[in-house]
């Protein structure tokens, strides 16, 4: 075969390998996934070990990323970084939800300064979401660029039981 | 070139969101022909697109060729309002890192080593592909694992 045909269909396959694997990534992006609904932890579960208490923020990685909940019913923690777009639009969910809720507070925090929080949680990737009960629990998390429906939706039933 | 382009109340530049989406679709076509072709013409396209991302990255994203392009066509079209804005920080970042690894690709096919410099020219593609036909935030990808091995280091 005349290696310019051949090379064209190497550079084809590549390309929608590429748009395929994109794809099937993007259909993931923003999924929230809630920390008590999980006993199984499934592959896209980011293999977030079952404690008998659940996850948990420690208290002094709030103090360090200045998320105070003392007056709070919920918040969230959004880790991002400088060079991430997507984090962006994130902080726009998250500055939308808190307009419509008064006790609800959410900080950002750059992946870079709390390494030892990444590692802790297994935060691979930016923007990631925890979504953090008054008392430090883990109650979702998301990668990705969460929808504020379901991230609403999601804090709608932790309301519901700070109520 | 640079007509009044709207910035934040810190004067950074906001650009169109489908800008680099566009960007990237072009320069998907050029990195794909170049490959195909390969050769001198090849290389041509390779040394085009390697200077498309430095007026990118050093001049800004106000002089990017493939931005002002779309520009030209937003208007000729008139393509209607942005969906969204966003700063120009990450995409310019991006077009660094195109940048940096399109310059990989030089260095290599000029120093012989012809398979491995194109190769290299095919990761800048894959990138381009994935920013174009899905919006992935390659950078966001590698961040904390860049971060986790700098630290390491240090």
């Amino acid at each position: 075969m005349d290696p310019i045909v051949l090379r064209a269909l190497v550079v084809g396959v590549v390309v929608v390998a590429v748009v395929v694997a994109g794809k099937r990534w993007q259909s993931r992006d923003g999924k929230i996934t809630l920390a008590a609904s999980s006993p199984q932890p499934s592959r896209h579960d980011h293999r977030a070990v079952p404690r008998p208490s659940g996850p948990r923020i420690e208290a002094r990685h709030l103090d360090a990323v200045g998320l105070d909940l003392r007056e709070a019913d919920a918040g969230a923690l959004l880790i991002g970084s400088p060079t991430c777009a997507p984090c962006d639009t994130v902080k726009q969910v998250l500055g939308d939800i808190q307009q419509g809720r008064s006790g609800f507070r959410w900080v950002y925090a750059d992946a870079a300064d709390h390494l030892e929080l990444a590692a802790e949680h297994r935060i691979m990737r930016v923007p990631t979401v925890l979504v953090v009960a008054r008392d430090g629990r883990i109650v979702a998390r998301t990668s990705g660029v969460p929808r504020t429906d379901e991230l609403n939706a999601v804090l709608d039933g932790e309301f519901q039981a700070a109520a | 070139m640079a007509q009044e382009l709207a910035t934040d109340e810190q004067g950074r530049l906001l650009i169109d969101v489908r800008g680099p989406r566009f960007g990237a679709a072009i320069t998907t076509v050029v990195l794909a022909l170049a490959l195909i072709i390969q050769g001198p013409v090849g290389v041509g396209l390779v040394v085009w697109q390697w200077f498309v991302f430095a007026v990118a990255t050093f001049a800004g994203l106000r002089w990017s060729i493939y931005g002002n392009i779309f520009r030209w066509l937003k208007r000729r079209f008139d393509m209607g309002a942005p969906p969204a804005t966003e700063l120009e920080g990450p995409p310019r970042f991006a077009q660094l890192c195109g940048f940096a690894v399109t310059t990989i690709a030089l260095i290599l096919m000029l120093s012989g080593a012809s398979a491995a410099g194109w190769i290299t020219v095919g990761v800048v593609l894959v990138l381009s592909v994935l920013l174009a036909f899905t919006g992935v935030c390659v950078g966001c990808e590698l961040y904390v694992l860049g971060q986790r091995l700098r630290s390491a280091k240090s």
